[in-house]
């Protein structure tokens, strides 16, 4: 076989280790690194350069050398290399500035017209001349690192873009749980009986569904829904909410209708999240049909609605209301299972309870129900209570 | 095919250090043959022996890396001989006009007798 197949052999290998190197998963610099030994691999350059052009700064930058010193390269100036032809090797004789770098071939790297960078290399180890097919290939070679070097620019800023995109995400998200924070508290400063009533009923809410597997995107819908669900009360007068006295049928009735007012008004809020009027507007109907405001039965009640009944009705009891004291823990609790199957799920409840629990004997990293309740409660009874509740519910129907 | 992982054994013998690189040196991986060089020439060893006799194959990537060990050896004044080389190998080497920047044996042994009597 003669030098000169021999030789072409090895440039088309050469190409074929450019194209593994290019297409490879390994990180960019890698990438780079492997294309910069295929090139002074291939021309046995005993010094070169990849260099990218950055636009923000307008300077070269170096992607990778060897035999420059650090400082070398510093004079190449971007404006220098503009006229000059695109992907087209340059050699020393016909840019006199290379001598300055110590070069002996240039080639601006442009992809389409933008210019991507510049790829140096100086003399060979083997003191030969580059030949006009070492040119050639050199040529074919840039143009695959431009558009190496492009695309990776585009990656850059569209994962910069993303970035911000998701930084402007979050500020908004922070923003909308403020205002509807800001809401929750409205609702509750009318009521000094029912201060952070929203809040908890937020967290128990969320914190159930997290127990019964919901996604984080479903559970945020929830948490918001709780503290959402009693906006309608901004409606109702205060001395109403306030009364101490047993209420009249027309008061009952005035009260009764916070839960439409409540829809009506997160109606008009367009939610990222799925049910969440639904939750709001439905949070007082029972599973028996008796409840408000559209005496809806079980099969009409999502887990959602169940769930922030449970939730609401819970920190009703164990709160202290105008007319009358609140409930101990256990005492709630045994009222709630009272009312199973008529009023409230079975299935929330069970995992009502199994939370709670779980707090109660720290299996949970962030509890957010038990730092809630009374902090004179008896931990030991209730986890027994809890214990009782849990394996009754968990057990299979009896045949009847 | 799946390629065995290169890698580099080395040895020191009188003043002279023998490197033996293992697998087909084609990628970043062999920069290990560059670095196993360097460790000896820091310790000021000028003499060096390539075996290549568990490399037969070897791409632009392991052409640059040989490079790299020729010119920090030349920066020393050193020597490098390369030993066992396959055909393909001595074939390549020629071809690229690189054999004449090395000293090649068919033996490893003889290249040490070479650098036995070698003042650089």
């Amino acid at each position: 076989m003669s030098t000169e197949l021999k030789k072409a052999l090895y440039n088309i290998s050469a190409l074929a280790d450019l194209g593994q190197a290019i297409t490879s998963e390994s990180a960019f610099h890698e990438k780079i690194q492997a294309v910069f030994y295929v090139i002074t691999g291939t021309f046995l350059a005993n010094k070169g350069a990849i260099l990218a052009y950055d636009t923000s700064s307008k300077k070269l930058e170096t992607l990778t050398k060897k035999g420059f010193a650090s400082t070398d390269l510093d004079p190449l100036a971007p404006e220098e290399l503009l006229p000059l032809g695109k992907n087209e090797p340059c050699l020393l004789k016909d840019a006199p500035f290379l001598a300055v770098l110590g070069a002996e071939v240039l080639v601006p790297l442009w992809v389409r017209d933008q210019f991507i960078g510049a790829l140096l290399l100086g003399d060979k180890v083997t003191a030969g001349p580059y030949t006009p097919e070492d040119l050639e290939l050199l040529k074919i070679i840039a143009t695959q690192i431009a558009i190496t070097l492009n695309h990776h620019s585009l990656f850059v800023d569209l994962s910069d873009k993303l970035e911000e995109n998701h930084r402007l995400y979050e500020e908004m998200r922070r923003i909308y749980h403020g205002t509807i924070q800001a809401f929750a508290a409205a609702i509750d400063a009318k009521d000094a009986y029912t201060q952070n009533h929203s809040h908890r009923v937020a967290k128990y809410s969320s914190a159930i569904a997290r127990e019964l597997g919901w996604n984080d995107h479903d559970i945020e819908g929830i948490y918001v829904a709780g503290y959402l669900h009693d906006v309608g009360k901004l409606a109702i007068s205060n001395d109403l909410l306030n009364k101490v006295a047993p209420f009249t049928p027309e008061e009952i009735a005035e009260i009764r209708k916070h839960s439409t007012l409540s829809h009506n008004i997160a109606a008009k809020i367009k939610f990222p999240w799925k049910n969440v009027e639904d939750m709001v507007w439905h949070h007082h109907e029972r599973l028996d049909g008796h409840g408000y405001p559209d005496s809806l039965m079980r099969e009409d009640l999502s887990d959602g609605v169940r769930i922030i009944t449970l939730a609401d009705s819970f920190d009703a009891m164990t709160s202290k209301r105008p007319y009358r004291e609140k409930m101990d823990v256990q005492t709630a609790l045994t009222e709630l299972r009272k009312c199973l199957n008529s009023q409230f799920d079975n299935k929330i409840m069970l995992v009502l309870c199994r939370v709670l629990d779980k707090e109660i004997k720290g299996e949970l990293p962030e509890p957010e129900i038990l730092p809630n309740l009374d902090k004179n409660s008896d931990l030991t009874i209730i986890s027994s209570l809890l214990e009782g509740i849990i394996a009754e519910l968990s057990a299979p129907p009896s045949a009847a | 095919m799946k390629q065995a992982q290169f890698s580099v054994a080395s040895k020191l013998v009188g003043d002279a250090a023998v490197i033996y690189p293992k697998g087909y040196l084609n990628n970043l991986s062999g920069e290990s043959l560059v670095k196993e060089c360097g460790i000896y020439i820091r310790r000021g060893i000028t003499k060096i022996v390539v075996n290549f006799s568990e490399t037969d194959l070897i791409n632009s990537i392991g052409i640059s890396m040989l490079l790299q060990i020729m010119e920090d050896l030349r920066n020393i004044k050193g020597t490098i001989c390369c030993t066992n080389m396959s055909k393909f190998l001595h074939d390549t080497f020629e071809m690229l006009g690189l054999i004449q920047h090395m000293t090649v044996f068919p033996a490893e042994s003889d290249a040490i007798d070479y650098l036995k009597v070698r003042t650089t």
